[in-house]
């Protein structure tokens, strides 16, 4: 341990650990922009300098280490002076002028500079802003990239480098020149980009944020014409309610379907019964390729994010990936289909909508192998705006229940919001069907978490069954590594984002380590809480089956709910 | 990522292909193990790499603080009007490619430019322009 004193503060904190970790500990707020947990430290934007006792020079308090006996000042006259100055060449380089005005600016309400600028005291802005004139990247279906309101902090290169293992950002020039940019300044639609929109959660302005729909679902619910259904991802009401100062981890499902309904759409379903389905599939699938020595370990296919990866970086791999559409799209696919005919609308008359934890959805909902199934895919965060849109109090709503038949679901479909989930899922209901017996146990604890890799085995008629998990893209490579290194599992569930689609980057921000653990923990509540919590017992995709689906795996399940993949290259 | 081995690499490449094309970036990228962005950044950082093709002719005009006050912005003006290109840009019939750049190391002889390996010293526009002539 370590003794030092911070602003008067004498604290012991343990070696290795940085004045500002220290600083936070002791309860001292110092100002960072170019620090984020998780990423590796840069020590660029030097906001978070500091003063210490017989140092004749500031340093960075994220770089710099605490050492026995330091006697630290985190607020001092010269820091404070230093700072401004230092925030206001940053601030210059954002262009703050007319053009970029935070009111329209995607990061209106959660914009980590004019918290910084609030928490500085900035009271004058003396260096002229600089009008770098860059155009907008507006090739992605997922992300848009504005650079005038970038500040080069980094934090979007390292996060998709460190933590996704792609990395699609660099930066180019050196000095005050100095751009964010991608391979070869192609933009970020025509490069591996995965779409999973980590690096819009790591940006600290409105430099990076998703492709906005929200406006083409307004005219669609103005439309006469048309009947809108909207189905809400499962990760999406543990978050929903963060933009309206609720608590991390407070579930709001009911009173979003509230709010659905007050937007105006005609029938509130949940992307929770097509993760039921999706379990009857993929279960199906994995047995038969256990029974019939069918190519294993089988990967799981709802994260979108996960299967532009693998197509990219992997595609030796793609015949592992289960055929089943994700949630989301065998939702849009059940709706056109059944729904449609059930209730005798016609196809070109029904809008589908789903509300995504996730940007990836985006991308996969205009996938040429399925571009019927959902008309338009929206955040948590493009939700936010719209209920906000229309002056709607969503926290003090009433609970309302999601629209019968494709509104029901189990706890399994819940818990496909968290990393682990559609494992335990797919176990409940594949153990079950396998053996004819009933679990004594559903909870698979090994496998829940916010742990990047977690692995474990479950016994199956004498069968050892392996399972993996793996969460963020970083970590789906550590993986598939270690199977090209010869490690054997039987069934593997990625999902692309850190956490699970809790963490996805569809959500709202920040999205801290602790926020997302408070969302996980919601997520499980959820399950522990319903009297349903196996897919295969639910009682509407069982009728689903017998009236129109047929059989898991059948002829028209196979027509409807399943796909296939293609080799992107690099 | 080794850096001497990096840049090696990098400089062989543009012996042979002077510049380094977007095909040379994927495999070094390959072989330093590293994603392709990143290979095309760092030789972004170096202003000596081009990711382009250049002209027969490189011409580097210096704008550090001595030639700067000796008056090197009339001479890449002059010469930015004499070939109709900007800073950074190579003429249609590929022979020229203009850059502004940082000190070449003769201070005290500003202004300076440079014509591939050739060093110019005290240049004046009328110098600067017949130069250009001169080149075939
Ligand atoms: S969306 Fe994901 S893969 Fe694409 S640039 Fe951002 S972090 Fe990287
Ligand atoms: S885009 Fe955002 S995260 Fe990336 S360097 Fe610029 S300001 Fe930082
Ligand atoms: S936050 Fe420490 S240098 Fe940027």
């Amino acid at each position: 341990m370590v003794k030092l004193e911070i602003d008067g503060q004498k604290i012991e904190v343990e070696e290795g650990t940085t004045i500002l970790e220290a600083s936070k500990k002791a309860h001292i707020k110092i100002p960072t922009l170019c620090y984020e947990e998780n990423l590796s430290i840069f020590g660029g934007c030097r906001l978070c300098v500091v003063e210490i006792e017989g140092e004749d020079n500031l340093k960075p308090s994220c770089a710099t280490m605490v050492q026995e006996g330091m006697v630290v000042q985190t607020h001092s006259p010269t820091v404070r002076e230093v700072r401004k100055n230092l925030f206001e060449l940053i601030i210059a380089s954002h262009d703050i002028d007319c053009n970029l005005n935070c009111l329209t600016c995607s990061r209106s309400q959660n914009c980590d500079l004019r918290e910084i600028a609030a928490d500085i005291g900035v009271t004058e802005i003396r260096v002229p802003p600089l009008d770098k004139g860059y155009d907008v990247d507006e090739s992605s279906f997922s992300i848009v990239r504005e650079p005038n309101k970038c500040i080069t902090c980094g934090r979007c290169i390292r996060k998709c480098e460190e933590i996704q293992g792609v990395g699609i950002f660099t930066t180019a020039n050196r000095g005050p020149s100095t751009i964010v940019t991608t391979f070869e300044d192609k933009g970020i639609g025509n490069v591996e980009c995965t779409n999973c929109g980590q690096c819009i959660l790591a940006c600290p302005t409105g430099a990076l944020h998703e492709v906005y729909h929200y406006e083409n679902v307004w005219d669609a619910l103005h439309d006469k014409d048309k009947h809108v259904v909207v189905q809400t991802a499962p990760a999406t009401r543990v978050a929903i309610a963060e933009p309206f100062g609720a608590e991390p981890g407070t579930v709001a499902t009911g009173q979003m379907v509230a709010a659905l309904r007050r937007l105006g759409f005609d029938k509130v379903f949940d992307t929770n019964f097509t993760a039921d389905l999706t379990i009857m599939e993929e279960g199906t699938e994995l047995i038969e390729r256990i029974n019939n020595e069918g190519t294993l370990p089988l990967f799981t296919s709802c994260s979108p994010g996960w299967i532009k990866f693998i197509e990219h970086q992997y595609p030796e791999y793609l015949d592992h990936v289960s055929s089943c559409k994700s949630p989301q799209q065998m939702f849009g696919a059940v709706a056109k289909s059944y729904y449609a005919e059930q209730h005798n609308i016609d196809k070109d008359d029904l809008v589908v909508v789903s509300i995504m934890p996730c940007t990836a959805k985006k991308f996969e909902a205009v996938r040429d192998e399925m571009k019927e199934d959902v008309d338009y895919s929206l955040t948590t965060r493009e939700l936010s705006r719209m209920i906000k849109q229309a002056g709607i109090d969503i926290m003090n709503l009433e609970d309302e229940d999601y629209d019968q038949l494709l509104g029901v679901s189990s706890g399994a479909a819940d818990i496909f919001g968290s990393s682990g989930g559609v494992m335990e899922a797919a176990l409940r209901t594949a153990y079950e069907i396998i053996t004819g017996t009933e679990l004594d146990n559903i909870d698979f604890n090994n496998v829940r978490g916010l742990e990047g890799l977690k692995e474990g085995s479950v016994v199956i008629n004498d069968m050892e069954i392996k399972v993996a998990v793996a969460n963020g893209l970083g970590n789906a490579r550590i993986l598939l590594e270690k199977m090209k290194n010869g490690e054997e599992y039987h069934f593997i569930e990625f999902m692309a984002c850190p956490g699970g689609c809790i963490g996805g980057g569809g959500q709202p921000l920040p999205a801290s380590n602790e926020i997302l653990e408070k969302r996980m923990e919601a997520i499980y509540d959820i399950d522990k809480n319903k009297k349903l919590r196996k897919s295969h017992e639910n009682p509407m995709i069982k009728k689903i089956y017998e009236e129109y689906l047929g059989e898991p795996g059948g002829h028209k399940s196979h027509e409807l709910l399943h796909t296939h993949y293609k080799e992107r290259g690099i | 990522m080794n850096s001497d081995k990096f840049l090696d690499r990098a400089h062989d490449i543009q012996d042979t292909y002077g510049y380094i094309p977007e095909g040379e970036i994927d495999k070094m990228a390959k072989e330093f193990d590293v994603p392709r962005a990143k290979v095309y950044g760092s030789i972004r950082f170096y202003s000596m790499f081009y990711t382009e093709p250049t002209g027969k002719y490189i011409i580097r005009v210096c704008d550090s603080l001595s030639c700067h006050i000796n008056d090197s912005k009339s001479i890449v003006d002059s010469i930015k009007n004499y070939l109709g290109i900007d800073d950074g840009e190579t003429t249609e019939n590929k022979k020229f490619t203009l850059e502004v750049v940082e000190c070449l190391g003769h201070c005290g002889e500003g202004p300076v430019m440079m014509v591939n390996d050739e060093m110019y010293t005290h240049v004046s526009k009328n110098m600067a322009l017949d130069i250009i002539k001169d080149c075939t």
